[in-house]
């Protein structure tokens, strides 16, 4: 294969040798340096020298569906250009079941496909014979989803593999990481290899020049909207990112307002209906737009040809997402890419300008490997069970030796099992109604009940939960999806905006909502919850280190040295390691603003906890709110012990209280109870059968918590929390060593730092519990008032 | 107990958070839509809900009954899931129910999901005549004042940009309809076709049951 007429890449020679060698390697390669071929070299090669093999020979794994479509149409060209007898197949949710019968039957030589698919292929009672030939498995753009569910799911899988064909060889693909060991220990097992290949050409980042003023706070951008438009027209095509599905919406309709020269604008985001997406997509391709506005929706997938100049809206929040968007320009290594930079208020113009440098200097994000997740394993036990009987003690070694779960501890490991066998409840049982049985003769060997249970399992497979989503109708024609929870705001006749539109709420039928067109100006526009992407530790560092530096300062727009100038006289800028906290009096009330850089995620749990610590001073607190950047705090009281307050025994002291009284585990168990399969999907379709709700997770939640507080099931939840939601092990690091790195200003008034955040303040912050009986009271006062009123008239 | 007083058909009624209504003249306590032993019903479909449903159900019933102490307490309906409901029973919850059965007179209107199952010491009855009040799972033909269960109802509350659900009592001139006293039972809008068809859209009565009070609409 060598000798045909292409030139290689060095990294691709280096990795076709140590694959060749046997051994597992991740290969770290910008986009545009030929990185998926570089995973398919040694299979084609190997099937090249084996000869009309039969069967199937390497999996590909991809984390996107339509990423495996494009890499069909991206393999069809070297194979037809050699003449290769190598036959290829995608197999995905979209498969036909008839054409998934056929690859069954008849395996190609290279399958393309999903983590969730794989785990399907793995529930099936031939999965050993089918993959008995299995030599390589390649996992694309593995940096993607490494920190999440998913990851667990593939690990156990991909285990499972290697028990089958123990000499299965492992090829991991992945955009630059900082962390590139932490990549190569979770993926490889034999003579583990690293590959990088380094771009040398950076791209050109800089920050929109505006003559406008950059607001305070808020996230859409709208002050630089005639600018954006300006750029949009100097480049042949345009992409411009956005954080938020929201912000997709708003940013598209306000372009289209101002678009005077007809100008081909688009958008894109995940509730999109599928076809719709396609269209952007293949028009995208084609080059016949000017500008698409998207989410993360675009930022992976192939080429997408002429797309010469991407804008980031709002900040970028790490740096690595930042390069993987910056990357969809100019899709060849020679050319740098080109972007521009829209920070939305005056800390992103800061963020903006830190991950510029950190860009200079290659200063990459690390992603954090995490603790395996319970109710994945619990899944994978039911999926094993499908596939035939299986002794619990052989399947706990092979789990441990996923990366994610080698800690995994037995007497876990067995509760799950209990967990998938009769819902593992500990103080009662349900002996009679078991899914899967120990034989009797080998309490090891467990079996299932019945074939029928195989089909929940398969109606239940994966580990992305969505929020209870309804249809979008236009006439007969689907828009997309959207959250019920922003539909059962409307009322009919509101307006809203959606897939670019302003629509008209007519009707819900059977989870339908049926709108029509609408011209009215006013409209809402649909959020999307837990949407939030996280601030990077590194970046958030940056952000840090760059404030201080006050030398850099006259580089920046005059509003900004102001801003800058204004706090370093009235109060103080904070340096790299130090936390900058204020105190001052406002309209009767004793503010505090901490200055953490943790990003929100973090500064809303510590919000939370200086809350209950206040409060344990009699200081009257009254709320909070936080950011990235900060959180303030408001009381009746002074604050005036926060040195003695803010430490880690808050973290130990309120944690339990913070994570019952917010719900964020009740809102993390409907997953865990959907993932491991203890209640079932609600599939499309399904909720047409059904007249009533027939039980929500939440009263699981309560009856389970009350009585068997130490179920697995809670557990799991609990640790997600900690994991996902509230950046424990950040918190932790920080308070540490917090008290001794305080600077404390007494000011009489605010800072022109801590403006941003108080605009903030808008939202209330009560718990979900709070809030139903604050509205109940307040809804019946208002009523009793009119009553009253009614009366005495 | 604090409790939401609700004047139905001329007569005082007291309803209370944990989703019972007690008439005081009559010294009668109601409760609804128990299905007891749902939890173990789906397990025998492999959906394994905590089995502790019928636990609470039950004392939830006996702190009631200790409060209020009335002579009758009627179950309008859907005191069990299904026939597989009895096997959630123990033998402690039976002989504290006998115990009860001493004072108070249990009596049980078969609903839809109970029909055919017996337990000892409960009087059976399709509906259920007091005065001027008939009491029945699902409403009928009648002139009388009727208070009924079947329908879970919950009402939708948009105030203030925020939209909650609510367990609720609700009822129009004629007829009442008291939410599931259940642990695991879910609840359908009190304006979908289903309970709109009983109690029509206008001129309802609502009363929310929020964490320890019912609230007035």
């Amino acid at each position: 294969m060598k000798k045909k007429k292409w030139s290689w890449f060095p990294h691709q020679i280096e990795t076709f040798h140590h694959v060749r060698n046997g051994s597992d390697v991740v290969v770290f390669a910008p986009t545009g340096a030929g990185k998926t071929l570089t995973g398919f070299i040694n299979p084609i090669d190997d099937l090249i020298k084996l000869k009309k093999f039969k069967g199937l020979h390497t999996l590909y794994i991809s984390p996107l569906k339509s990423l495996a479509n494009d890499i069909v149409r991206n393999l069809e060209k070297p194979i037809k250009e050699l003449d290769l007898n190598i036959s290829f197949q995608v197999r995905t949710g979209d498969t036909t079941p008839y054409k998934k019968q056929k690859q069954k039957q008849k395996p190609p030589n290279i399958l393309i496909t999903t983590p969730e698919s794989l785990a399907l292929l793995n529930s099936y009672e031939n999965a050993k014979e089918f993959f008995h030939n299995l030599k390589y498995i390649i996992i694309d753009e593995i940096h993607t989803f490494l920190d999440n569910k998913r990851a667990d799911l593939l690990s156990l899988n991909i285990e499972r593999l290697q028990t089958f064909t123990p000499n299965l060889q492992r090829i991991g693909l992945s955009a630059t990481l900082k962390n590139k060991q932490d990549a190569k220990k979770w993926l490889c097992r034999k003579k583990p290899k690293i590959v990088s290949y380094e771009n040398s050409v950076l791209p050109k980042i800089k920050i929109l020049e505006s003559k406008e003023r950059i607001p305070w706070s808020g996230h859409m951008a709208t002050y630089s909207i005639n600018e954006i438009y300006k750029e949009i027209m100097k480049s042949k095509l345009t992409i411009i990112f956005v954080n938020t599905r929201a912000q997709a919406e708003y940013m598209f309709k306000n372009l289209w307002l101002i678009n005077k020269k007809k100008l081909k604008i688009a958008v894109h985001h995940g509730s999109l209906e599928k076809n719709l997406r396609l269209k952007v997509e293949n028009n995208l391709s084609k080059g016949l737009f000017d500008c698409v506005v998207a989410t993360s929706s675009l930022e992976l997938g192939l080429d997408y040809g002429d797309v010469e100049k991407i804008i980031q809206v709002g900040a970028p929040k790490g740096i690595n997402r930042l390069l993987q968007r910056v990357g969809r320009s100019n899709h060849n290594l020679n050319t740098p890419s080109k972007a521009i930079l829209v920070p939305t208020n005056r800390f992103e113009f800061i963020e903006a300008k830190a991950a510029i440098e950190e860009i200079k200097k290659n200063n990459l994000d690390k992603i954090d490997l995490k603790k395996g997740s319970f109710d994945v394993v619990a899944q994978h036990i039911f999926a094993t069970a499908c596939a035939g009987q299986f002794d619990s003690n052989d399947l706990y070694k092979e789990i441990i030796k996923a990366y994610p779960y080698k800690n995994l501890k037995f007497n876990d490991f067995k509760a799950l099992i209990n967990l998938i066998q009769d819902g593992g409840y500990v103080l009662k049982n349900y002996d009679q109604f078991k899914r899967i049985f120990q034989l009797r003769e080998n309490k090891n060997i467990y079996k299932l009940v019945n074939k029928r249970e195989t089909r929940k399992y398969r109606m239940n497979v994966g580990t992305i939960i969505e929020n209870p989503m309804l249809k979008i109708k236009l006439g007969t024609k689907t828009l997309g999806n959207i959250e019920e929870v922003f539909i059962q705001n409307l009322s009919q006749g509101d307006s809203f905006i959606f897939a670019g539109q302003v629509l008209e709420f007519q009707s819900m039928k059977n989870n339908l909502v049926q709108v029509k067109r609408s011209k009215s100006l006013i409209s809402k526009i649909p959020s999307y919850s837990g949407g939030r992407m996280p601030l990077s530790t590194n970046l958030a560092n940056s952000v840090r280190a760059l404030i201080s530096k006050s030398n850099m300062w006259d580089l920046y727009p005059e509003q900004i040295t102001e801003w800058l100038k204004r706090q370093k006289n009235i109060s103080k800028i904070p340096k790299k390691d130090e936390y900058l906290v204020e105190q001052f009096p406002r309209k009767k009330n004793f503010y505090t603003v901490i200055y953490t850089f943790v990003g929100w995620h973090a500064n809303q749990t510590l919000g939370f906890l200086l809350l209950r610590g206040f409060k344990e001073f009699n200081y009257k607190p009254l709320g909070f709110v936080a950011n990235d950047y900060a959180i303030i705090l408001w009381s009746l009281k002074e604050v005036k012990e926060i040195k003695t307050i803010l430490n880690l025994g808050l973290l130990d002291k309120h944690l339990d209280n913070y994570l019952e009284e917010t719900s964020i585990v009740k809102r993390l168990f409907r997953d865990n109870a959907i993932i491991s399969c203890l209640i079932e999907r609600r599939l499309p379709g399904m909720e047409k059968t059904g007249k009533q709700v027939l039980f929500s997770s939440d009263l699981i939640y309560t009856v389970l918590k009350k009585n068997e507080p130490d179920h697995i099931l809670l557990k799991s939840s609990y640790e997600d929390a900690k994991k996902n939601m509230i950046d424990y092990d950040r918190l932790r690091e920080i308070l540490k060593k917090i008290d001794k790195k305080i600077i404390l200003k007494k000011l009489t008034s605010i800072s022109p730092l801590a403006v941003p955040i108080i605009l903030e303040i808008n939202r209330e912050n009560l718990s979900k519990k709070e809030t139903d009986e604050y509205i109940l009271e307040d809804l019946e006062n208002e009523i009793l008032k009119e009553a009253n009123v009614l009366s005495i008239n | 107990m604090y409790y939401q007083l609700i004047n139905f058909g001329n007569e005082e009624f007291h309803a209370y958070s944990n989703k019972s209504l007690y008439c005081k003249r009559l010294n009668t306590l109601i409760v609804s839509d128990l299905h007891i032993g749902k939890s173990i019903s789906y397990a025998k479909n492999k959906q394994f809900l905590p089995p502790y449903d019928t636990k609470e159900i039950l004392n939830k019933i006996f702190v009631s009954l200790d409060k209020i102490k009335p002579s009758n307490l009627i179950i309008v309906g859907d005191l069990l899931h299904d026939v597989f409901s009895t096997l959630s029973i123990n033998d402690q919850d039976y002989k504290n129910l006998s115990r009860y059965m001493k004072n108070t007179d249990f009596i049980w209107i078969k609903g839809n999901h109970d029909k055919n199952i017996q337990i000892e010491g409960f009087k059976n009855f399709t509906n259920y005549k007091i005065e001027k009040f008939l009491f029945t799972h699902i409403p009928t033909e009648t002139s009388l004042f009727q208070i009924c269960g079947h329908y879970h109802p919950k009402v939708k509350i948009v105030h203030r940009g925020k939209t909650i659900f609510k367990t609720c009592f609700v009822h129009n001139e004629k007829i009442f309809i008291l939410p599931s006293f259940g642990i695991l039972t879910g609840g359908l809008d009190i304006n979908s076709k289903e309970i709109s068809d009983v109690l029509g859209k206008k001129n309802l009565n609502i009363y929310p049951v929020g964490q320890d009070k019912v609230y007035k609409l």
